[in-house]
């Protein structure tokens, strides 16, 4: 009882400490965002040329599908981070002298997130209600119908993802940055793995998918397309679920999941699942031991011994007995000027300081891949590598200040707009332009020049989204997350106007990225000019 | 043997040495920092600082007050961290808002809460700062060297700041405040997490360096501002409630400070009859310091510190403000 209690207060302070934070506002704005894109008919789940009637069970299943999968994303991003802020608050350390175990700790973090999700999924549902009606195909209201996907489908999904977000901040090398980049592919890997290639196709699904299946999209698929080979015979076997694109011309009538104690089973699983990551944290969690904190680098040296404690007379006897050796010789006015360049270079120093050696190695194979492959490898592959490897310098970009608290330190220096925030934007650009120079060596020697403006372009880019992310969220997680699904998305595949590499004639579309670079830049100097007290 | 040890505290500055500017008196006289009608409001609705006005020239001054009392609000305003929601601050007679950049060149800050750069070292750190103050290199170099004996740091300056002691991290904030050989030099709370040595060492510093320049020390800890402070300042609740030179303070509980030996059991009583503002256990019994105008029986007069001249002004505005 007492141990419920405690579980119960952790959970309780932790949910209360999000919900009170703006952030919080803005997650549950995403959620409606999300919800409203689904209602106005800009995320689309259809079959061929399908979509079922706006009834209980086609909204549902489509809300259910939409959260598990995209919010199930953008959660983990927007969760992850609890354990930090019990870290940089010192609540942390208040905790670790309580008798709390660690697999508390971790178990109650981890119903702390699910809580956030959990919220958000209730956005979701009020989404479904009022799409229905207002949809108003049919306004026959099954709630069970309506909402079993988002309790059964969503639900365990968003468990899962808030164990995860647990389980990365306590694994020391998946707790800052690299984990955001990590779980970016390990969510699509979740989503590939559901489906076998037979079944896609098809093929009806084993009750090995089911145990497979996180988001339940495809099970929901199985089902939908078993209903419409029933309408139409014709019928190839497509289901895509997508944002924009045209409308499905024609509809067909589904009435629902088809619960049986497998699929159930199955979704316990995941729930299952979550407890285990949640409590498998629990062996990595540091318990705010500070000397396992947040140190990338461990000490080479033992932990310094404490000066003795002297007592106040006898330290002023001391101070006064010292001899003083040391001084202080005037600063000449000339020493003090307008120096925009070697602010340039210390922000450059700063960005490029603190890696270990094979990160160096592997952004100089890069740089010599880029250069001595065949261009279109060059151009199509390898400045791919190039350009997500340095991903972690730039998010630090126009974040770092609130980060490690140094803002009172560099905004009370002067010019700290017109010299500190643009140096930073310069530095940035020169590792984009250094991480993929291999590949602008190549161009200039193929006199590609509409590449090359491409690729001048993409260098301006990438840090000014970087830049305007950091000094917009305070954080690097939302450049993180953000830069990773677009570089994939949008730059491996080609696809243009979503392709920001620039370098590929067919996907490039460099004015608009000027154009963006431009209004990330505006946005930067805005934002940054209202966080200081004098421009 | 490998093991590191704390650093040793600061290193007193060659008091003949201690020169930081070619002109001392001629730059210092001409320094004016003032403060006219200064308040500050967070939220629409609380005032951390209302109508505070001062006016101040070369020399220590020491702002003391209660946790809370807006010291913190009044620092981060005069460091151009913060904009001042009404009133005005002027800098050698131009005001702080229209060109913030003018003291922001020859302002040292040390902020109560200031974070470092985990990966840097303290050598990488201050030379960081120094860019962004705008040093030319070769001249940061040379202060940074001079500024890391300073605080003696200078044998762990290549050692990850992330490894650094609270105390060792302090130094390097008071380091990077002195970097552009400040006019003004804020710091709020310096002393934190710093042991008592290295505490007696920084009021040296302190005094050393105001001959020239306007220091602001904010501080709860009334002997840092005893050791150093040519001016006072009290201020509770976002007021001013007094400010005048150490001796004028003293002066005004001169005679009314009374101590005397009690018996443990009656420790309460006296509280409730007195202003205690000290009360030590010793063998013989509870040693109490008491502030009234009119002696209690067996009491001695004793000489006042500042500690019972800020409880004095503090309990006397309070009273005033219940009024």
């Amino acid at each position: 009882m007492r141990r419920t209690r405690v579980l119960w207060h952790l959970i309780k302070a932790d949910f209360l400490t999000r919900v009170r934070r703006t952030s919080f506002l803005l997650t549950l704005g995403f959620a409606v965002f999300l919800g409203y894109q689904t209602f106005a008919g800009h995320i689309v789940m259809r079959l061929d040329d399908y979509r079922g009637v706006y009834n209980s069970a086609w909204v549902g299943a489509l809300m259910g599908v939409v959260t598990s999968t995209f919010l199930t994303l953008a959660g983990f991003y927007i969760v992850k981070g609890s354990i930090l802020r019990d870290e940089t608050t010192r609540v942390g350390q208040i905790l670790a002298a309580t008798p709390m175990t660690k697999s508390f700790y971790t178990l109650a973090k981890f119903l702390g997130n699910f809580a956030v999700l959990a919220a958000m999924v209730l956005v979701m549902a009020a989404a479904a209600l009022c799409m229905q009606m207002f949809r108003a195909e049919d306004r026959t209201l099954h709630l069970w119908t309506l909402l079993s996907p988002l309790v059964l489908y969503a639900l365990p999904a968003m468990a899962f993802v808030a164990a995860l977000a647990v389980l990365f901040e306590t694994l020391p090398l998946l707790r800052g940055g690299l984990g955001n980049v990590v779980w970016f592919f390990l969510w699509i890997t979740l989503i590939a793995v559901a489906v076998e290639p037979a079944a896609t196709r098809g093929a009806p699904l084993t009750q090995a998918n089911y145990f497979r299946d996180f988001t339940g999209m495809p099970t929901m698929m199985g089902q939908m397309r078993a209903t419409l080979l029933q309408v139409d015979p014709k019928f190839q076997n497509g289901f895509s679920l997508s944002i924009g694109g045209t409308p499905p011309k024609h509809r067909f009538v589904w009435n629902g999941v088809q619960w049986d104690p497998v699929q159930l089973a199955a979704r316990l699983t995941w729930c299952a699942y979550a407890l285990a990551a949640a409590l498998l944290a629990s062996i990595f969690f540091h318990r705010f031991d500070p000397a396992r904190e947040s140190l990338a680098r461990r000490p080479k040296q033992a932990t310094p011994e404490r000066a003795p404690v002297l007592e106040f007379a006898a330290a002023r006897q001391l101070a006064q007995a010292d001899p003083w050796t040391n001084r202080l010789d005037p600063l000449p006015s000339s020493s003090v000027k307008n120096r925009f360049f070697s602010v340039v270079a210390a922000e450059l120093r700063l960005m490029l300081q603190g890696h270990r050696w094979w990160w160096y190695a592997v952004a100089a194979g890069l740089f010599i891949a880029c250069l001595a492959a065949p261009l279109d490898a060059s151009r199509g592959g390898i400045i791919l590598a190039a350009w997500i490897w340095p991903i972690l310098v730039w998010s630090q970009m126009g974040s770092r200040e609130s980060r490690y608290a140094t803002g009172p330190l560099i905004f009370s220096a002067p010019y700290a707009l017109q010299r500190q925030l643009p140096a930073v934007w310069i530095a940035g650009v020169l590792v984009t332009l250094a991480a993929g120079g291999g590949l602008a060596i190549r161009l200039l020697i193929a006199r590609d020049l509409h590449g090359l403006a491409g690729f001048a372009v993409a260098a301006c880019f990438i840090p000014s989204l970087a830049l305007a992310l950091g000094v917009l969220s305070g954080g690097s997680k939302f450049f993180e997350a953000l830069y990773t699904v677009w570089w994939y998305t949008g730059a491996a595949h080609h696809l243009r106007g979503a392709d920001f590499t620039g370098t590929v004639a067919a996907s490039s579309t460099p004015l608009i990225y000027l154009g963006m670079t431009l209004v990330l830049l505006a946005i930067c100097f805005t934002r940054r000019r209202t966080q200081l007290a004098y421009a | 043997m490998t093991g590191c040890r704390e650093s040793p505290a600061f290193r007193e500055p060659q008091r003949s040495h201690l020169r930081t500017c070619p002109q001392p008196i001629a730059r210092g006289s001409r320094l004016k920092l003032s403060i006219e009608n200064v308040g500050k409001c967070y939220g629409g609705e609380f005032w951390a600082l209302r109508r505070f006005s001062l006016e101040l020239k070369p020399g220590v001054l020491g702002l003391l007050g209660p946790n809370g009392a807006g010291k913190t609000t009044l620092m981060s305003i005069l460091a151009t961290i913060t904009r001042a929601s009404e009133g005005k601050v002027t800098w050698n007679g131009a005001n702080l808002a229209a060109d913030p950049n003018a003291l922001r060149a020859v302002l040292g800050y040390l902020p109560q809460d200031f974070g470092v750069y985990p990966n840097l070292n303290a050598q990488e750190f201050l030379e960081y700062l120094a860019a962004v103050k705008g040093l030319d290199a070769a001249a940061a170099r040379r202060r940074i060297d001079q500024l890391l004996n300073l605080v003696n740091l200078s044998d762990v300056r290549g050692r990850p700041l992330g490894e650094f002691s609270g105390g060792m991290k302090q130094r390097v904030g008071i380091a990077q405040a002195l970097l552009n050989d400040p006019q003004l030099l804020i710091v709020d709370e310096p002393t934190a997490g710093l042991d008592p040595e290295e505490r007696v060492r920084f009021r040296n510093l302190l005094s050393d360096l105001s001959g020239e320049r306007i220091i602001i020390l904010s501080t709860h800890i009334v002997s840092d501002v005893e050791a150093t402070a040519t001016d006072i300042a009290l201020i509770s609740s976002g007021a001013l409630v007094a400010h005048a030179a150490p001796e004028e303070l003293l002066r005004k509980v001169e005679g009314r400070i009374w101590e005397w030996v009690i018996p443990s059991a009656d420790l309460n009583a006296v509280k409730q009859c007195y202003r205690v503002s000290n009360a030590v256990r010793r063998s013989d019994g509870v040693h109490v310091r008491v502030l009234t105008k009119d002696p209690p029986a067996g009491a001695q007069p004793v000489p006042p510190t500042l500690e019972d001249a800020y409880l004095d002004s503090l309990s006397v505005y309070r009273a005033g403000a219940v009024a």
